[in-house]
């Protein structure tokens, strides 16, 4: 078995809103294997984002990470701590959310690269695509020699936030190698001239150029972990099926993990070696794709995959699940299974919080069906459920 | 066979934007985005024909005209044996009874300030519908025929006095979905219903949409890039590309026989949700769409067909060809800068040679021989002298396929493809020459 390069236990992320407390991340485990593509699939609001931006510490306020370790192999960083800091060491494993800010911040890049679903508003405006890529070949350059200098005017993009832009310096902020090193990155992701296009704006490429582009700047640090959170789902099928192309080509050039998130089990079937399946917040089933695509337990998974229609195959009718995704609010949460009011199996032993299962050593899920056998004789009709139909639409009716 | 419920006819739709006020200052003509460029297809009664393809392609374009909520700039549109676009007020106002759309943003499309009883009220009040009733008020009908509504598409009457913003995204879909069936049309025009939805809320509209049409006999067109959607609902598909409809047959025939090389290439595309799908490559296709402005000569597939048909008298493999066409592309659209060229191959720009070499290992992604090798290194020739327009010259002479001269439409069989492959054949015709400068290649 190949090595793990993350490992992440127990993490919790909370949104601290007007509304109330949202639960968005619920105690979330997996590992990432050295050299594998690891997915994370689940429906719109289960966690799935929150999730990467909490591995890579770009949490902003008002959400907070409250608990967790994100253990990260990096014999370097262990052998660096292993003084000062040994409860955040393990072998060549740290716990990165045990080490300074500084470092932490020092790891996005050269550890952890992220690529954003829309390319448009993860690239600044007015700076060409080719000195936005140079800039982070600069800051990981930079970074190298003295992890606190790293701001740059490209940050907070890919989360929305243009603010950094009036702050910040203009022009031959990069210097030539950089540009160089730039340029080959933009031809290393299969765009054409790219001595040219390296001098043009955002708004000048295409959707999948733009998205080629923001992969080359997500490689600029040589990243372990390339984190691709819904890298296609604002692509064409066609340019999708390109930009996967791509990221497997990478993923085996340079030998790094991917952290794949997306809401389409399809993209998952053909990259993922492994699948993560998110539901309200927690990671409800995790194993080998065909462990989760041929025997999945977690009747939420089933009904995921009942609902999809098969491109190859038109017989039957979807068996859709009933009634709608949750709030995360935590004033909502039930101390049941979060999928009772849902589940066409919940039974009276479900009315409690659920732990996670292992079925075997890489097959696990948080249901109590990986215990026992669906008693309709135990069947419930929860409070919540029953509160929820009214509420709610049931979908076959 | 009895006459189709709709029947589009060469339908065409030109959005024209002034580029900027200097041109239009200088008279100069607006630039024409040629959304739906002479389209034809029939939908029969009670049928879903299915309108596929992707972003861009003209889909929203062709629902929104074919309906007159957006004006043509040719063709004709005959619903009920009625020509849509020389209505009289009072057939229109049928027409807009009869034939409904429902949007895909179920967030945007419906109105934050009117409580969902008021939405899906509306039509039938501009309407006037009830005429008379016995007894209650004509609000009271209105509110009755509301409430059976809501609960017909999986809502409840309750629902009626609340907002948009108090539903989920599938639920306000469902709302829309109510508000087309005020009016107990005939037709629904459905573009991309379930696109912003989640799978598990996606396969409950679906099935819904499946119910209401077996009840009211409805006759729909879905409009959708989702592949995997259109094949379960439809009983008919066409495929769309850049303006055209490229191929268009029974659901089963398309998806297991498609024969058009764009529909092949898209559903090649498709990832599967199973465990054979693990590692499987695609040969996607290579570049982006073109854009609607300037579309391509001829077959508008042409740029990124993998059968693009080379001259009769060229012996070249197909693989190359394809290669030989992307050079001739990049050339045109500017991708080709030979002073980055010279700068890689020799800075002093003497050695021609090495100017060819690395030319081609750029910009020519496959191995060349004989002819096609001589042909391909005096056009590089001529670019390393700077001569950009006469490399592209010297490339279309010799390369020029019949596919850029020639365009090919849909013909009349029942599965038909715009297709020059299948020329001589009534699956397709050709409708428009547009040879090249000097080679007349009408024939
Ligand atoms: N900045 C934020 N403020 C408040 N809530 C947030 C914020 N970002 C995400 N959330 C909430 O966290 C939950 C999970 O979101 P996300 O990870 O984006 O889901 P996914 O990526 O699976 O669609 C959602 O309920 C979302 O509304
Ligand atoms: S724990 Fe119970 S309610 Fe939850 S998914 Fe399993 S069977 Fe359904
Ligand atoms: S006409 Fe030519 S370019 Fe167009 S699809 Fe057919 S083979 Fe390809
Ligand atoms: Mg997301």
């Amino acid at each position: 078995m190949a090595d793990t390069i993350l490992s992440v236990r127990d993490l919790s992320t909370r949104f601290f809103t007007e509304e109330g407390q949202g639960n968005a991340v619920e105690s979330v485990s997996f590992d990432v294997e050295d050299g594998e593509i690891f997915g994370i699939v689940g429906e719109s609001g289960s966690g799935k984002s929150v999730t990467a931006l909490s591995v890579i510490d770009l949490i902003e306020s008002p959400g907070r990470v409250t608990q967790g370790e994100i253990w990260y192999r990096n014999a370097d960083l262990a052998e660096e701590f292993r003084g000062s800091k040994p409860e955040a060491v393990d072998g060549d494993l740290v716990d990165i959310r045990r080490l300074p800010k500084g470092v932490r911040r020092s790891l996005r890049g050269p550890s952890f690269s992220m690529v954003f679903q829309d390319p448009m508003s993860s690239f600044n405006p007015s700076i060409t695509v080719g000195e936005q890529i140079a800039e982070a070949v600069e800051v990981q350059r930079r970074a190298r020699s003295n992890p606190r200098s790293t701001r740059s005017r490209t940050q907070g993009y890919g989360l929305g936030s243009l603010l950094v832009d009036s702050l910040l310096p203009s022009k031959s902020y990069v210097d030539d190698e950089s540009m160089d090193r730039a340029v080959e990155l933009l031809d290393q992701v299969g765009i054409p001239d790219p001595e040219d296009r390296a001098d043009e704006y955002p708004h000048q490429f295409s959707g999948g150029m733009l998205q080629r582009a923001m992969i080359a700047q997500a490689l600029a640090g040589e990243p372990d972990i390339l984190i691709a959170d819904e890298p296609t789902t604002a692509l064409d099928v066609t340019i999708q099926a390109q930009i996967l192309n791509l990221l497997r080509d990478l993923q085996e050039q340079e030998g790094m993990s991917i952290l794949m998130i997306t809401h389409d089990l399809g993209v998952i079937a053909r990259m993922c070696d492994r699948v993560g399946v998110m539901y309200a917040g927690e990671v409800v089933e995790r194993g080998p794709l065909a462990d989760i695509f041929e025997n999945p337990v977690h009747p939420y998974t089933q009904g995921l995959l009942g609902s999809i229609p098969d491109v190859d195959d038109p017989s039957g009718r979807l068996e859709p699940i009933s009634g709608n995704v949750p709030s995360l609010l935590d004033s909502e949460m039930p101390d049941a299974c979060y999928f009772a009011d849902r589940c066409p199996k919940a039974m009276t032993d479900c009315l409690t919080r659920i732990p996670e299962y292992e079925l075997d050593g890489r097959h696990s899920v948080r249901c109590v069906l990986a215990e026992q056998e669906y008693d309709p004789a135990d069947a419930v009709e929860s409070a919540e459920a029953a509160d929820a139909k009214d509420r709610e639409v049931s979908a076959d009716d | 066979m009895t006459e189709p419920l709709l029947a589009v006819r060469d339908l065409q739709k030109y959005y024209f934007e002034q580029d900027s006020f200097v041109d239009s200052l200088l008279g100069r003509d607006p630039t024409s985005v040629k959304a739906v460029d002479g389209i034809s297809f029939a939908v029969e009664r009670g049928e879903t024909l299915g309108l596929v393809g992707e972003s861009g392609c003209g889909k929203s374009t062709t629902g929104e005209t074919l309906l007159r909520l957006r004006e043509a700039t040719g063709g004709a549109v005959t619903f009920d044996g009625t020509n849509v676009f020389e209505m009289d007020d009072d057939e229109l106002k049928a027409f807009r009874r009869d034939a409904q759309i429902v949007f895909q943003d179920p967030f945007s499309s419906l109105d934050p300030r009117m409580t969902v009883g008021d939405i899906v009220a509306e039509p039938l009040k501009i309407h006037g519908i009830p005429e008379t009733t016995d007894g209650e008020s004509k609000r009271e009908w209105r509110r009755d025929k509301v409430a059976d509504l809501l609960e017909r598409v999986g809502l409840s009457a309750n629902h009626l006095d609340r907002y948009p913003h108090e539903f989920s995204g599938g639920q306000r879909q469902r709302v829309g979905i109510a508000r087309a069936l005020a009016l107990e049309p005939d037709f629904i025009v459905l573009d991309e219903p379930v696109s912003a939805l989640d799978v598990s809320v996606q396969a409950q509209v679906l099935n819904l949409l499946d119910d209401l049409q077996a009840e009211f006999g409805l006759t729909y067109l879905f409009i959708a890039h989702d592949l995997s959607v259109v094949r379960h609902i439809c009983d008919r598909v066409a495929v769309m590309y850049l303006g055209n409809v490229v191929e268009l047959g029974p659901t089963d025939e398309l998806f297991e026989s498609p024969k058009h090389p764009y529909t092949k290439a898209l559903l090649e595309s498709v990832p599967r949700p199973s465990t054979a799908e693990h590692g499987r490559r695609v040969e996607a296709l290579s570049g982006d769409v073109p854009s609607p402005r300037n579309p391509p000569s001829g077959c508008r597939f042409r740029t990124r067909c993998p059968q693009v048909i080379p001259p009769d008298d060229l012996d070249i493999e197909q693989a190359t060809y394809r290669a030989v066409m992307d050079l001739r592309d990049a050339l045109a659209v500017g991708d080709v800068n030979p002073d980055h060229i010279w700068d890689a191959a020799d800075p002093d720009r003497t050695d021609t040679e090495a100017f060819i070499k690395e030319a081609r290992d750029r910009h020519v992604d496959a191995e060349l021989r004989g002819e096609v090798a001589g042909v391909i290194d005096t056009a590089l020739g001529h670019l390393a002298e700077g001569e950009t327009d006469r490399a592209s010259e010297t490339l279309r002479e010799r390369f020029e396929s019949p596919c850029e001269t020639h365009r090919p439409a849909v013909g009349d069989a029942s599965h038909p493809a715009a297709c020059h492959l299948y020329e001589g054949s009534d699956e397709v015709t050709v409708i428009e020459t547009n040879a090249g400068a000097t080679a007349e290649a009408d024939d």
